[in-house]
């Protein structure tokens, strides 16, 4: 597999009055697997599109190992995509179409189909080579796209939203599936979604964009745990916004006090940014400091949401089997777990 | 995709053949059985038809009307195919515009257009008779136009030029491999249409002195209306064969309009 790594370099992009990307850059090494992640109109599928060369960027460069492909045309860059739309040719069958980037490329027919098996093989749809693509389900047509994307061993693998048309289920499979793939191959490969879960699950690292701009870029992990900005914070999970008072490098939540990680005001008020599995809802037969709204059974955990004195609403996950006695309109006692917070200003 | 076809009993289908049918058959087979007639016997024999194939102008007159429909039909796919496709992907305001234009034909005179040809041609055009497939393109524009744009509007054209162009193939390769098959069903309408056309066009050809099956056809009738009868069933059995041939041998693979 002839993987090659990418870097995007100070790309912006106009759409009439739209700033689709403002001074953009990316790099992903060779055989990552990196998430572009963001709301709709963040400019990511923009990104996309920059680097498969099916939009000019206004500004910028666009590399693959270090060569600059800023002005090659789209069918010379040598890149599998992945369309969110169904993208299959419908007048060939799924070997043909599998096939297809090797034809274009004066492969000989017999090798072709070869390969074309391999992959057809490779995504658990062999058995369906003959067949046209309307006869098969959304999800394998989009296994047939992965598979003809990756046919001709291409530089990089541009994903765009492949799983969005799915149901839910299949949509688990499939990207596991890709992950696989990915891996099992080395491909680079670039990966945008609007599912934050989808992002997280198969990507070695994340980078969410907002208005253009790419906020954060980390592992899954770090962007969840220590996330650069309050947009990502809000976006990347759940985040419970809690007004609080900062002071010394300290903040006071529900009664004790917490490190204050960066960002936000040094002195004043300011909103503490904690995750539902880092509060604790404990029952009191004291006065408390919140009561509790709904208490949501999902199995293993459960959501409870409370309102505190002041009428904030704070989110809490917490093992099922500790939640038993946290009874609707009962009064508890909430605490934060981690020792240091995020705060953002009001 | 015959295959898949359901026909239902249906009213105002069963109304719309029998009209037609009304419309198109009854006056063929008329011809037909006049062509038929033999006038000194009073009965019925193919001697019109011997007459016509044994006529060396007939042949000379037909290959040169088909051949000039082929030019056509050539003309038109090459301008009407990428230039819809541009408009299509562009999405650009243009295309009302075009839109508009293309049916310009249907009301200009077709004396306007020989006049036109005849100020505006260069004259190494205007000495032979290859302008005649230029025209001709302008004419059927209407019709093949429609038939293409019809196509387009049922692909997700985007997606898939943008698959292809991804997969490796260039503008050229994405018209004539991806979209092309993938629309096949208006490109043989177009076809069709643009080569029927083209072979029984009389008014614009007189007009600008040139001699093709149409013009022979009227110029035969002068003399012998029942042979010109007769050579006018075959003109219209001849390019039907050939039109047969094409659909059979491409072969039908186009999932022209299924989601």
């Amino acid at each position: 597999m002839s993987s090659k790594s990418l870097t995007l370099r100070n790309i912006s992009k106009r759409f009439g009055n739209v700033n689709a990307l403002d001074n953009f850059n990316l790099e992903v090494g060779v055989g990552e697997l990196v998430a572009l992640l963001g709301p709709s109109g963040c400019g990511k599928t923009t990104a996309l599109r920059v680097v498969a060369g099916l939009e000019h960027q206004d500004a910028g460069t666009v590399l693959v190992a270090d060569k600059n492909i800023s002005d090659v045309p789209a069918h010379k860059r040598n890149m599998g995509m992945v369309f969110q739309a169904y993208s299959l040719f419908p007048n060939l069958t799924v070997e043909e179409n599998v096939a297809f980037g090797l034809q274009m490329r004066k492969v000989s027919k017999h090798l072709r189909l070869k390969k074309a098996h391999e992959l057809l093989d490779l995504v658990g749809l062999d058995s369906q080579s003959k067949r046209f693509t309307h006869q098969l389900s959304g999800g394998q047509q989009q296994r047939v796209a992965l598979a003809r994307a990756l046919a001709f061993e291409p530089e990089i693998l541009l994903l765009d939203e492949p799983l969005s048309a799915l149901d839910a289920q299949v949509r688990v499979n499939l990207r596991e599936e890709i992950r696989r793939l990915q891996l099992s191959l080395g491909t680079t490969t670039l990966f945008v979604t609007h599912d934050q879960e989808e992002a997280m699950a198969i990507s070695d690292r994340v980078g969410v964009m907002n208005n253009g701009v790419l906020e954060q870029i980390d592992t899954p992990d770090v962007l969840y745990n220590k996330p650069a900005s309050s947009f990502v914070a809000g976006f990347v999970g759940t985040m419970n916004r809690i007004p609080a008072h900062i002071s010394d490098g300290m903040v006071e939540i529900f009664g004790s006090k917490v490190v204050a990680l960066k960002r936000g005001n040094e002195t004043g008020k300011v909103h503490a940014l904690i995750r539902p599995e880092s509060i604790s809802v404990a029952a009191t037969t004291a006065q408390g400091n919140a009561k509790v709204l709904t208490r949501s059974f999902m199995g293993a955990s459960s959501n409870i949401i409370c309102q505190t004195e002041d009428g904030t609403i704070v989110q809490s996950l917490m093992t099922s089997a500790s939640t038993g006695d946290l009874l609707p309109g009962s009064s508890v006692q909430l605490r934060v777990l981690s020792s240091e917070v995020l705060v953002a200003n009001v | 995709m015959a295959k898949t076809l359901r026909v239902r009993f249906q009213p105002p289908l069963v109304l719309t053949l029998l009209i037609l049918g009304f419309f198109v058959f009854i006056p063929m087979i008329s011809a037909f059985e006049y062509s038929i007639r033999t006038p000194l016997t009073g009965g019925y024999g193919w001697t019109h038809y011997i007459w016509a194939i044994r006529e060396d102008d007939f042949f000379h007159y037909i290959l040169r009307s088909m051949w000039l429909a082929g030019v056509t039909v050539t003309i038109t796919l090459f301008v009407l195919v990428p230039t819809l496709t541009w408009l299509h992907l562009s999405r650009s305001e243009v295309r009302g515009l075009i839109d508009g234009l293309s049916l310009l034909p249907l009301v200009i005179p077709v004396v306007a257009f020989a006049v036109g040809a005849q100020i505006s041609f260069p004259e190494f055009v205007q000495n032979t008779v290859l302008e005649l497939p230029f025209l001709y393109f302008v004419l059927a524009l209407p019709y093949a136009y429609r038939s293409l744009d019809i196509g387009l509007n049922s692909i997700p054209l985007k997606t898939i030029t943008e698959a292809a162009r991804s997969a490796g193939a260039n503008w050229w390769r994405t018209i004539t491999a991806v979209i092309v098959p993938v629309i096949r069903g208006s490109v043989m309408a177009t076809i069709a249409l643009t080569f029927a056309l083209s072979l029984g066009e009389y008014t614009l050809t007189v007009l600008l002195h040139w001699d093709t099956f149409p013009t022979w056809v009227t110029f035969v009738a002068q003399d012998n209306i029942l042979g010109a009868i007769a050579i006018s069933m075959m003109s219209l059995i001849i390019p039907f064969l050939i039109l047969t041939v094409i659909t059979l041998f491409v072969p039908e693979r186009s999932m022209q309009g299924r989601k």
